[in-house]
């Protein structure tokens, strides 16, 4: 008989403890089958959340050796085979207070849920009289983030969060804000962009956590970038973020290439590169990772424009204004 | 082995990062991996373009690939940050922007076709380890490495799909190829913070010190990663992050290349040993 092992984080509300349980091989079962498996046949007292068992409602989300899935979507083969062993450990979703065993509190994440504004302020036009109709071309743009079931697995493993929630938030907190930002219902997308730069949105590190973790393959991170572009495109360029972007964006059309020398100074501003970077700028000299002649002419001449130039800036320009 | 590849070097192995450039290129040429850099090449929009003008960023690198398929090769990039926006821009011209995009190229006289895939070094090293690992000269013995992998090395998966995201062993292959023992460190697949350590500079500065201070604790003689930007954030600001938070500041942070021609006996003067911030002469004395 081949047995599986779940090592299952415990909590009573004060003690943390680990508990093996083993149980029969079964290809019919999903990570939560195995669960309920382990509630119904060896310990009632095991805690976790589920309800739908369709991948709908978003309840069920643990953590398998430390990557969170939807435990009623996720096979136990899938994951068995994944990790090459035959015993797994489960634990609560990260990033999350836990209540008990693999239950863990949702209250503070709607709060911060509030703060992207959710809620469709329509546009003038629409009356309860008129409808709120939107074309199958603009409902297509904001489908995917509809599809969001608050599951929590995009905010277990995302680094940001993990490092620091006070100054970041959920990556759903950002697909939700976006949904609203880009239908073509809002009577103002901004409403939501605008909180959004207040609350992190230029700190997401590009780790990718979110996107490979959602059990319904929206792209968290793909939000964050749009709502980027519509706060850059309304004008809201200041910032270390969106100055960081833009040099990457002149550099590109100018030359075609990174102006290292001058990156800094440009997300910076000269007079904080100055000051606040002389330490690494001289270990940068002192090891030769920059030449300090090398430097200077790069600052001051910038790189030589590639082969092509022309070509790659009619691409740019096409794209930008010609369509 | 004989094998060709389209090289697209990046921005930063141009510049702040070139020793990776010279490690790449000894290593490949050690290998009998014929490098031809791509004439014309761009930045690749390195995820900050992308932010701000998605559109531009997709044509510009649908350019790149063009500009490869006119040489009849795939293309090899060493940085992973390159590979992954090079690796997304043709996955969604091929899942339909493609007709759209070469209204673009063509006012640059090219054209995308869709026949030259994007591979990385680390990959192309992991896959033929066999046939090279008969080829080192100097087994690193005495050596333990912590490997980095770096997020867009691995994630997300369905762009980046040559090896499981969850639990990589490309970079353990490489190690063990040249001689030296793999480390398995917590931080090993987290992020470095190097593409948010203007707007997030304590977060990125943490992280760092977290990886460097873990492979210390775990006995690795260094952090090994095949992404450049992981290693400039690890080695340029493990100082400024030992500063701030009080741990690492003292581990060696290798380019994955500089360890293979290490291994391979390659003269440390062409792998640009000497242009790291944290010194390496500790784990040199080792090898």
């Amino acid at each position: 008989m081949r047995t599986i092992t779940f090592d299952i984080d415990r909590f009573d509300g004060t003690r943390s403890w680990t508990q093996s349980y083993a149980f029969e091989y079964d290809p019919t079962l999903t990570v939560l089958g195995s669960l309920i498996r382990i509630k119904e046949q060896q310990d009632p007292s095991l805690n976790f959340t589920a309800s739908c068992r369709c991948a709908i409602c978003g309840s069920c989300a643990v953590r398998v050796n430390g990557n969170a899935v939807l435990a009623c979507d996720t096979r136990l083969d899938t994951v068995l085979k994944q990790w090459g062993a035959d015993t797994l450990h489960i634990s609560p979703i990260g990033n999350f207070k836990v209540i008990s065993d693999l239950v863990v509190d949702w209250g503070d994440k709607i709060e911060r849920l509030r703060s992207a504004k959710p809620g469709l302020k329509a546009k003038k036009e629409f009356s309860a009289d008129s409808g709120c109709q939107q074309s199958p071309a603009d409902f297509a743009k904001i489908q995917k983030q509809w599809d969001c079931i608050l599951c929590g697995s995009c905010a277990s493993e995302c680094n940001k969060l993990t490092d620091n929630d006070r100054d970041f938030l959920e990556p759903f907190v950002y697909t939700h804000a976006n949904r609203y930002a880009q239908d073509s219902r809002s009577a103002d997308g901004m409403v939501h962009v605008k909180e959004m730069v207040k609350q992190g949105l230029w700190k997401c590190l590009h780790c990718m956590e979110c996107v490979t973790k959602c059990p319904k393959q929206i792209a968290p991170a793909a939000d964050i970038a749009a709502m980027r572009a519509m706060a850059f495109a309304a004008g809201n360029t200041d910032g270390k973020g969106p100055r960081h972007a833009e040099a990457f964006r002149t550099d590109l059309e100018n030359t075609g290439r990174l102006n290292e020398v001058r990156l800094v100074p440009r997300t910076e501003g000269l007079i904080d590169a100055a000051t606040g970077r002389m330490g690494f700028t001289y270990r940068m000299l002192k090891h030769g990772k920059l030449g300090a002649l090398e430097a200077a002419e790069l600052y001051l001449t910038d790189n030589k424009p590639i082969e092509g130039i022309d070509g790659l800036r009619k691409i740019i320009r096409y794209e930008r204004d010609g369509k | 082995m004989t094998r060709k590849y389209a090289f697209f070097p990046g921005c930063v192995l141009n510049a702040a990062a070139r020793e990776a450039r010279e490690a790449t290129e000894a290593v490949a040429a050690r290998l009998g991996i014929e490098l031809v850099e791509i004439p014309g090449w761009s930045c690749c929009g390195a995820s900050q373009v992308q932010d701000i003008e998605r559109e531009t960023a997709l044509a510009v690198n649908a350019r790149n690939l063009a500009l490869a398929e006119k040489m009849g090769l795939d293309v090899l990039t060493a940085c992973s940050t390159c590979a992954l926006m090079l690796r997304t821009a043709r996955q969604e011209l091929l899942a339909g922007r493609k007709d759209d995009i070469n209204k673009a190229l063509a006012t640059a006289g090219l054209e995308y076709k869709g026949t030259a895939d994007v591979t990385h070094i680390l990959w192309l090293l992991a896959d033929t380890a066999p046939e090279w690992a008969p080829l080192v000269k100097k087994p690193l013995g005495k050596v333990k490495v912590a490997s980095f992998y770096g997020c867009h090395t691995v994630r997300p998966p369905k762009v980046m799909d040559h090896e499981s995201h969850l639990n990589p062993q490309s970079m353990e292959t490489i190690i063990t190829a040249c001689g030296a023992t793999p480390v398995l460190i917590p931080e090993r697949l987290k992020c470095c913070g190097f593409h948010a350590v203007f707007p997030a500079e304590p977060t990125a500065l943490r992280l760092t010190a977290n990886t460097a201070d873990d492979a210390k604790k775990n006995g690795a003689d260094c952090v090994l990663t095949p992404c450049p930007l992981c290693q400039m954030q690890l080695d340029m600001y493990q100082t400024d992050a030992q500063a701030a938070v009080g741990k690492g500041g003292d581990t060696p942070v290798l380019h994955l290349t500089q360890l293979v021609g290490l291994a391979l006996g390659i003269e440390r003067e062409k792998l640009g040993l000497s242009r790291h911030i944290i010194s390496t002469d500790a784990l040199l004395a080792k090898c």
